[in-house]
């Protein structure tokens, strides 16, 4: 698989080139991919709080999780759509970028520990659902996730003032970038 | 307010905050994280309200479940926002988007203040929906929120966004 090539095709794309050249589209998705981005972290911090044991104890953990993951689910949709229009404006120039390519991982991270959680801790649910206090293991799957999305968002802000926004026509001949 | 942003950005601790690289991005990465726990604790509020979240449990339950989380959140913003201007007075004072939005916080605290005085009135038992005003109120709240969420963005863009209209234009 062809990486570069991958990444220089997504930068060429009709999308890639309407974020580029429409003045209000940059403001309109980085504002939508916040929004996104705050609605997954505050849903998600009220199911690990649950986890943790720090609020809503008297309520049960999968009714509470239940409520948030819609919510959840349809800001990361959001997020990812909103993402991908950003990355593909300057592909070439995140693909490279440290704190992109760690927030990448955090992701992938706070994706593992979701899957972890669901079919292996949270397999004997029904035992501790409505306990006060969930076992060790639900609890540090509580307290991973608070502290892999915080990195996240900051490793996302991080990029903004690493990468700068890349104008330039690329030396590559192959692609067209007037606009 | 010119002059004041002038003076503003020559003072030491503003040009601390300017040539130190690293407060800027983590300012903005806990005003960011405070977005997402005042918006979605102040939506649960809401949603509540029009009996979509928690129906089961009584108003006054889910809003003490959630005030505190938001106006908690409210002033660890409003401190990094005043510490993000700071460090860029006419980056902010300079954008209509920044203006727009202060009105519109400050819109949003009487709502969230109203949907509060409410519980002198509703229900102790596990309740419905809340009618009357608290209605509207409840959905012009979460515009206000999102509209305040695109404007903090459109700081950065006000040219792009305002055109002429924009105060550094």
């Amino acid at each position: 698989m062809d990486i570069p090539a991958i990444v220089q095709t997504l930068q060429a794309s009709g999308p890639a080139e309407w974020m580029r050249t429409s003045v209000k589209a940059m403001p309109i998705v980085e504002a939508a991919h916040v929004l996104a981005a705050a609605t997954v972290f505050g849903t998600i911090f009220i199911v690990d709080l649950r986890l943790l044991g720090v609020r809503d104890r008297s309520r049960a953990f999968t009714r509470v999780s239940l409520e948030m993951l819609r919510y959840t689910w349809a800001a990361f949709a959001l997020a990812v759509i909103t993402g991908g229009l950003m990355f593909v404006a300057n592909a070439s120039t995140y693909w490279v970028n440290t704190a992109f390519q760690f927030k990448m991982l955090g992701l992938l991270l706070a994706g593992l520990n979701m899957m972890v959680f669901q079919h292996i801790t949270a397999r004997d649910v029904r035992s501790w659902d409505t306990a006060h206090r969930a076992p060790t293991a639900a609890r540090v799957a509580g307290a991973l996730s608070i502290l892999l999305w915080l990195a996240v968002i900051f490793l996302a802000r991080w990029i903004g003032f690493t990468k700068g926004y890349n104008f330039d026509v690329p030396d590559d001949p192959g692609i067209n970038f007037e606009f | 307010m010119n002059e004041f942003a002038q003076w503003l950005h020559a003072t030491a601790f503003s040009q601390w905050i300017q040539v130190t690289t690293w407060v800027i991005p983590l300012l903005q990465s806990i005003h960011i994280v405070m977005i997402g726990v005042v918006f979605i604790s102040s939506l649960m509020i809401t949603l509540r309200v029009l009996g979509h979240m928690r129906a089961d449990e009584p108003f006054a339950a889910v809003w003490h479940r959630f005030a505190p989380w938001m106006w908690g959140g409210l002033v660890v913003m409003a401190v990094t926002g005043a510490l993000l201007i700071v460090g860029e007075p006419p980056r902010e004072f300079g954008a209509l988007s920044f203006w727009i939005k202060m009105a519109l916080v400050l819109v949003a605290v009487l709502l969230t203040t109203f949907l509060g005085s409410l519980l002198k009135h509703a229900p102790h038992d596990a309740a419905s929906p809340l009618r009357g005003p608290a209605r509207p109120a409840a959905y012009v709240l979460v515009v206000l929120w999102i509209a305040i969420i695109f404007l903090g963005r459109a700081i950065a863009y006000d040219i792009e966004v305002w055109g002429g209209l924009s105060l550094h234009a």
